[in-house]
């Protein structure tokens, strides 16, 4: 209640458009985000359909293209941008991706570790033959 | 609906994000510390506005989320070829339903934001609309999961056959439920905005839901790109 | 038609607890049927359980873990006097049940005593310090405390209706898998965790909210308190973990439930996974613990010192260097599983570095008090307290963190030594430390000083008395969670520790006495300021117990300790600032729906455990139509008008005027 006319510049909440967008501005973001991300889908099951990229490549290409297309979903339907007043909601967004790459990437390297090294022992008994 | 009106979408006056002028806006004095730098995030104006407020403890709980399904997703990456004899990726994948899938969800996440435009000039017709396309999109996408699920179990590959199996099943049908707890609430909202019309709390929820739906999407092509397509190169 | 339930499943032929099941169901009965009789709970629903103020969900949120703790505790108290008894003997308590008891009494002592501790000093003191009316959603934090409650209820059931899993607190596949426990005791353990997980991680979610963007109108990050950024490092630690803790629970609930292949022996299951992701939350998790144990002690010693707390931007930035370290030490607690020696040397390394950020913090608690005016209250006893006795546990704990060490000692008491000496020590100290803190400010009397000083010596005391002996055992070789033992060596150091927990238990009655006391005394031990302890941050600017509304006008902030410079300007300028203009306040109405939910959760979860599937449909159709019953309310708040509003400011700035006259009368000077 009190207070709110001290405010002079203020952040504004994720997902929200900038001020002053027009509906006509508003539906052209939709309409790009969903033309790009159309086709960057289009791309990654090309990717794996078709013969276009080196076959060791094929995992980069896809994550590349996903990266790609959560790019688009994250500037074009949730309107998240560097801007001073959107620093919460990226630095948030940040710390959310490190915690999916430590738990993902750790786990993956633990595991793979893990799982050479305590083989069960049928396993061990084929790896020495 | 006229297309030069300017969208009420946030409190914030016209703002000039990266200070390129002085726009001869009133500055308090400088007491020094902390307290210098007046332009967003730091708080000194006092509490933010509720609009805000929502929309990024909403925000926080999808990155909560996120990491949830990052612990499903390191599972399945990690029991990957864990097939026990039985079939795996590549023997089972229909690359036809996902592609149907992934473009009802893409759809239905262009259907709703085009329902956000629509709420923000206060149109009941074309917000009902826009989200009930969403939510028939959305009900599309779970049924082509069911079937393929129905399909997979039928052929002796239920998630009980083997542990990949169950990571599989375990993490897409997550995002499953996820989607189908959002149909849920779509309904609900769609009759709070029927019953209630625009008011704030309502706008305040459909912003959550919005939020909800895109990351549900970007999660999906994680999935999709993860599970299916990787599962297929596998 | 009551899926696994039987008669069968109250324990008829264990006395223990029969007795104790029967003996806590008569006194819940009597307290009930009291407050029923006496007319009390018309204000107890409307006061208490339907409140969404951070104050009240604070104080319950400190009752049910302080009840919780003595739960805990008899289970200490069970568990080192078998092993006292249990040298080429069997001891009085059956393997079965031993098991129990401490699979139990690590899960209630984690997650239904130190969290709650924690999450109620953050819920009470943050608000307020931060200059705020409440948190930012205040009855998702109402449903927070209940949820907990929720799932602290079905622990305790399992004693009297069913078993307790009796696998250790974690539940480690194979053993929790259907195959080796067909009962229900894991279930309890598994529902009780994801019902108060979801608690917990709301609490999180809100607390994270509340600090970034709910503060006073000129409080920069680097203006808040140091208990405001050890909360903030803390919640985002919980927003970060908890949901890895569901997902790994929910997997072995998928195993144990729909017959899914995550952990189990056969088609493939890995069980070191459950290992690997179980501690990637585990560890975070003792960090949320400890986080908000070292911003209490930061307000009590520089409270305490009379002096700032020395070197303030260092601390934010070991906080938060803790914060995230904290992300990538977790194999520590897994050296002995087989990695190998690349990977255990990282995360040895890596859990060696963190204890770097903590020195930093300790080295700056030595440093506010040196040259400081130091006031040796219960509070600043146990912080003394902390200090020495963290510091011991921490470098134990840098010794385990040596993988050939630990190949030692893994699982051995030393281990438990170690951990309950940070967490004696660290969070168990700061939840008294922040009780005697806080409670004048909660209830508007202070805790009695003599009682208080005896529970503080007699739990030193006692600690050591307990751990030492246990350090010496690991050493020695013993392994934990041991029914029974045959090896002579141990024997004296056991019966040592046997004799600790007696002094413990003194210390336990002692705290009893503080409040039983306390409140007899009330009167002589009125504070009648708001401020007993000449307090340096915002929450001592009000009175006790603050109004519902905080401040009738939220402060303006101008430096870091913002109550002491308002208390400073007031002496310099030898009266309070002009009055403020009175608006009216809206605060968030109270609701029945955080109750009414985790009502309908403990349905669900207890019809989750037994398999009564009609029970868990009508819980979840219920709690859902709870939440879309609270979401059609047309009215959020209620307004407190603007002469009321003036009339408790105008008490407080009277109390506040007399005060400050008084002072100059005797020419006082802050420090």
């Amino acid at each position: 209640m009190s207070n709110e006319t001290e405010r002079n510049v203020e952040d504004v909440g994720p997902g929200v458009m900038g001020a002053a967008t027009s509906v006509r501005e508003g539906i052209l973001g939709y309409i790009i985000g969903l033309v790009l991300a159309a086709l960057l889908t289009a791309a990654s099951f090309a990717v794996i359909y078709t013969n276009l990229i080196w076959g060791p490549a094929i995992p980069a290409a896809l994550v590349a293209l996903a990266v790609a297309q959560m790019g688009v979903h994250l500037v074009f339907f949730l309107h998240l941008t560097t801007a001073p007043d959107n620093t919460n909601n990226a630095m948030a967004l940040a710390f959310g991706v490190l915690i999916v790459a430590l738990v993902i990437g750790g786990s993956l390297w633990i595991m793979d570790h893990l799982n050479q090294n305590m083989a069960p022992m049928h396993q061990v008994m084929q790896m020495q033959r | 609906m006229s297309t030069t009106e300017t969208l009420p979408f946030t409190t914030a006056p016209s703002i000039d994000p990266y200070k390129l002028g002085h726009d001869g806006r009133r500055r308090r004095p400088d007491d020094g510390g902390a307290g210098r730098d007046y332009s967003t995030g730091h708080g000194e104006g006092g509490p933010a506005s509720k609009r805000v407020i929502v929309a990024y403890g909403f925000w926080i709980f999808l990155l909560s989320d996120i990491v949830m399904f990052s612990a499903f997703f390191a599972a399945h990456a990690v029991l990957r070829s864990a097939t026990a004899g039985g079939p795996s990726g590549h023997e089972l994948f229909d690359p036809r339903s996902v592609a149907i899938e992934t473009s009802c969800l893409l759809l239905s996440s262009f259907t709703c934001g085009l329902s956000a435009v629509a709420a923000s000039v206060r149109s009941q017709l074309w917000t009902q609309l826009s989200l009930l396309i969403t939510g028939i999109l959305g009900l599309a996408f779970l049924a082509f999961e069911a079937r393929d699920f129905m399909t997979m179990i039928a052929q002796g590959a239920g998630p009980q056959r083997s542990a990949f199996l169950s990571s599989f099943f375990s993490v897409v049908g997550l995002h499953g439920m996820h989607v189908s707890a959002g149909l849920l609430w779509l309904g609900t909202m769609m009759a709070q905005v029927f019953v209630k019309g625009f008011r704030a709390v309502i706008m305040r929820r459909l912003l959550c839901f919005n939020l909800f739906w895109h990351v549900l999407d970007i999660i999906w092509i994680a999935l999709f790109t993860i599970v299916y397509l990787m599962g297929e190169g596998l | 038609m009551l899926g696994k339930l039987t008669w069968n499943a109250i324990p008829w032929d264990q006395p223990i607890p029969l007795v104790a099941g029967s003996a806590v169901f008569s006194i819940a009965i009597a307290v009930v049927a009291w407050v029923v009789l006496k007319g009390h709970l018309p204000y107890l629903w409307r006061e208490w359980i339907t409140s969404v103020d951070h104050k009240r969900i604070g104080i319950m949120y400190m009752m049910l873990g302080l009840v919780m703790l003595v739960r805990g505790f008899v289970d200490a108290i069970m568990m080192r006097s078998q092993q006292a008894l249990a040298f080429h003997a069997p001891g009085y308590l059956p393997p079965e049940h031993y098991n129990q008891i401490f699979s139990a009494h690590g899960t209630i002592m984690i997650f239904f005593a130190a969290m709650p501790l924690m999450i109620g000093l953050m819920n009470f003191a943050v608000p307020l310090q931060l200059g705020a009316r409440d948190v930012a959603f205040p009855t998702l934090n109402s449903t927070s405390f209940w949820l907990t409650a929720t799932g602290a209820l079905l622990v305790n059931l399992s004693l009297v209706i069913g078993e307790f899993a009796r696998t250790g607190w974690l539940p480690y596949p194979p053993l929790s898998e259907t195959t080796y426990t067909p009962g229900v005791g894991v279930d309890y353990y598994l529902w009780a965790l994801l019902i108060s997980g979801v608690g917990t991680l709301m609490t999180g979610i809100n607390f994270v909210t509340t600090i970034l963007k709910i503060r006073a109108p000129g409080m920069g990050y680097l203006r808040m308190s140091m208990f405001c950024w050890t909360a903030l490092a803390a919640n985002l630690l919980i927003v970060a973990a908890f949901p890895i803790l569901t997902a790994t629970l929910g997997m072995l609930t998928l195993d144990r439930y729909l017959g899914f292949h995550f952990f189990t022996n056969e088609a493939g299951g890995n069980m070191m996974m459950f290992i690997n992701l179980i501690w990637a939350w585990g560890h975070p998790e003792v960090y949320i613990l400890v986080l908000p144990a070292f911003g209490v002690f930061s307000e009590v010693i520089s409270t305490f010192s009379r002096r700032p707390l020395f070197n303030y931007r260092s601390m934010v930035m070991a906080t938060m260097a803790i914060c995230l370290i904290s992300f990538v030490v977790w194999l520590h607690h897994f050296f002995t599983m087989g990695a190998g020696a690349d990977v255990n040397a990282t995360f040895g390394i890596t859990t060696t570095i963190i204890a770097v950020a903590t020195g930093v913090k300790i080295f700056n608690w030595l440093f506010t008090m040196y040259g400081g005016r130091i006031s040796f209250a219960t509070p600043m006893l146990w912080s003394l307290g902390f200090l020495v006795t963290f510091v011991i546990g921490g470098m134990t704990g840098v010794l385990l963190a040596v993988p050939p060490a630990d190949f030692q000692l893994h699982n051995s008491l030393f281990l438990v030594a170690h951990f309950h000496n940070v967490i004696i020590g660290g969070v168990l100290f700061a939840g008294f430390a922040g009780l005697t803190y806080w409670f004048p400010k909660a209830f508007g009397f202070r805790l009695h000083e003599g009682w208080g000083k005896a529970a503080f010596w007699l739990s030193l005391a006692g600690f050591y008395v307990v751990f030492v002996p246990l350090y010496a055992t690991g050493l020695l070789g013993m392994t934990r969670r041991l029914q029974h033992y045959d090896v002579a060596l141990w024997y004296p150091w056991l019966l040592a520790a046997s004799f600790g927990i007696v002094i413990m238990a003194c210390a336990a009655a002692c705290q009893v006495m503080q409040i039983v006391v306390s409140i007899r005394h009330r009167e002589e031990l009125r504070d009648e300021t708001g401020d007993p302890w000449n307090g340096r941050s915002l929450e001592w600017a009000t009175l006790s117990p603050p109004p519902a509304f905080n401040f009738a006008v939220l402060p303006k902030v101008h430096g870091e300790e913002p109550y002491w410079d308002m208390k400073r300007r007031a002496i310099e300028t030898q009266q309070l600032p002009a009055e403020p203009e009175y608006e009216p306040v809206a605060m968030p109405r109270n609701s029945p729906t955080g109750f009414i939910t985790a009502f309908f959760a403990t349905i669900t979860g207890f019809g989750l455990i037994w398999q009564i599937w009609w029970l868990v449909g009508i819980g979840l159709f219920f709690a859902y139509a709870t939440f879309v019953w609270f979401a059609w309310r047309d009215v959020e708040e209620y307004v407190i008008p603007a002469h009321e509003v003036a009339r408790i400011d105008r008490e407080r700035r009277r109390v506040h005027d007399e005060w400050l006259q008084q002072d100059l009368r005797h020419h006082r000077e802050p420090a």
